[in-house]
């Protein structure tokens, strides 16, 4: 459960609640008695086992196949096979040793995979529920229209946290509904910025969502950073 | 060339070949570079628990293990659903004619998430097909693309550019929610201590 600051169409704000939709998984596995297996990662070697490490070993990868059925040097009898739990994200060098301080960079490319900037890493902070709330653009989408222009990847459901913001959220969901319309969340002092759910996520457009059943409502938030068309096709895609 | 999904619609079969669409294509992407302090690219690695094993890539997979901690080999473990049941697989999409006779509306579509999109173009005459699709028709089917244990939904519907797109994607829990559902927002602490409301520590 997440926090959101939202406005309804006349300005006023609210802090509510978001909560997940996403569907639990379906399929367990369990043994012959039925009792239910889990997962474990294992290690299966470490970096200085690995085929890099054994190239430079024993020289090309041919060598390093007939080392590999003359001695298993790719197995590590103290640690291959054991159940790793807490693990941590570490960067190595050329010699495969772990670097203490590292710079982030980002190279931005053409669909084309031309480069088109390189920068240093931007780590975009969340906007969900920030000093400013999320407004509506003024730009309202059909439902049909919606479905048929973008990719909902994503969606979180908005939720009262007392009896004022039920009326907040339940008006939203009825106005949406009744213009059977999405409309376009904007983040940011104008409004016009993407959707940040976690420090450094991918950004996404943001479309609110409203449905009323008598009394209850449904008020989603959908998240989507696709269009639904097709990619122009390149000369050399044509030729192949 | 990839085998083409054959959807069978009012009888007559059209094969239609599938061109995955993702932002790559479409705006272009981003990678990731890390460099250490001599400006030398860095890899990403694992450090396991013990603080002093590192693993590279592809060095870690996946396994099994029964209630007790005992290794289970897959082959002799059963999918089952959250009621126990055995699951049957599905078949891959692409074995068989597809036979596209659901329609759905908006709101169930909307109630997907969904998480790959194909754009679909076949050689023959598919007007029939498209004319339908263009009234704003969506047809539904389960689709999966290897075969497996679980079909996805798939929604074949057509683009304001009236280019013909499948989505695939898993439906969610969106639900209707009365004034008396009040989300679980004060519940976290738990209920206060009766202790804890007489005291007056609270400078």
């Amino acid at each position: 459960m997440g926090e959101i600051k939202i406005c309804n169409s006349a300005g006023r704000d609210a802090v509510v609640t978001t909560e997940s939709v996403y569907s639990p998984l379906k399929v367990r596995w369990v043994d012959e008695q039925g009792r239910q297996a889990s997962n474990v990662r294992v290690l299966k070697g470490p970096i200085d086992r690995d085929v890099a490490a054994l190239q430079e070993q024993f020289g090309d990868l041919s060598k390093v196949a007939q080392a590999l059925i003359d001695d298993d040097p790719e197995i590590d009898t103290e640690s291959t096979g054991r159940i790793l739990r807490e693990t941590s994200r570490v960067y190595v060098d050329e010699k495969q040793e772990i670097v203490h301080k590292v710079q982030f960079w980002e190279v931005v490319r053409n669909p084309d995979g031309s480069e088109r900037e390189r920068r240093t890493r931007k780590m975009l902070d969340p906007n969900l529920a920030g000093e400013l709330p999320l407004r509506w653009s003024g730009v309202f989408v059909k439902r049909e229209e919606a479905c048929r222009k973008f990719v909902f990847s994503g969606k979180v459901q908005l939720h009262h946290i007392n009896g004022l913001t039920y009326d907040f959220l339940y008006g939203m969901a009825k106005e949406l509904e009744e213009n059977d319309s999405l409309v376009l969340l904007g983040a940011g002092a104008k409004s016009n910025q993407p959707l940040i759910l976690r420090r450094g996520s991918t950004p996404y457009r943001g479309f609110l969502e409203g449905r009323t059943d008598g009394e209850k409502y449904c008020l989603i938030l959908h998240f989507s950073n696709l269009e639904l068309k097709t990619p122009e096709i390149t000369d050399e895609e044509a030729k192949s | 060339m990839a085998k083409p999904l054959v959807i069978q619609f009012h009888g007559k079969e059209f094969p239609f070949t599938l061109t995955k669409i993702d932002r790559t294509k479409l705006y272009g992407y981003k990678e990731a570079e890390v460099l250490d302090e001599d400006d030398r690219r860095c890899e990403l690695a694992t450090l396991a628990d013990d603080g002093k094993t590192v693993v590279g890539r592809g060095g870690i997979g996946l396994g099994y293990i029964s209630a007790d901690g005992e290794w289970c080999d897959k082959s002799k473990l059963k999918p089952v659903n959250i009621e126990g049941e055995e699951i049957t697989p599905v078949a891959s999409s692409f074995a068989a004619p597809v036979v596209l006779d659901e329609t759905t509306t908006f709101d169930e579509y909307l109630s997907h998430s969904i998480r790959l999109v194909y754009s679909l173009s076949s050689e023959e005459n598919a007007s029939e097909f498209t004319s339908v699709l263009k009234d704003g028709t969506i047809y539904k089917f389960p689709y999966s693309f290897r075969g497996g244990l679980e079909a996805d939904a798939a929604f074949v519907l057509m683009g304001e550019d009236e280019n013909i797109y499948m989505a695939v994607g898993k439906p969610t829990q969106v639900e209707f929610i009365g004034l008396q559902q009040v989300a679980a927002f004060f519940d976290e602490e738990g209920k206060a201590d009766e202790t804890d409301l007489m005291d007056f520590d609270m400078v």
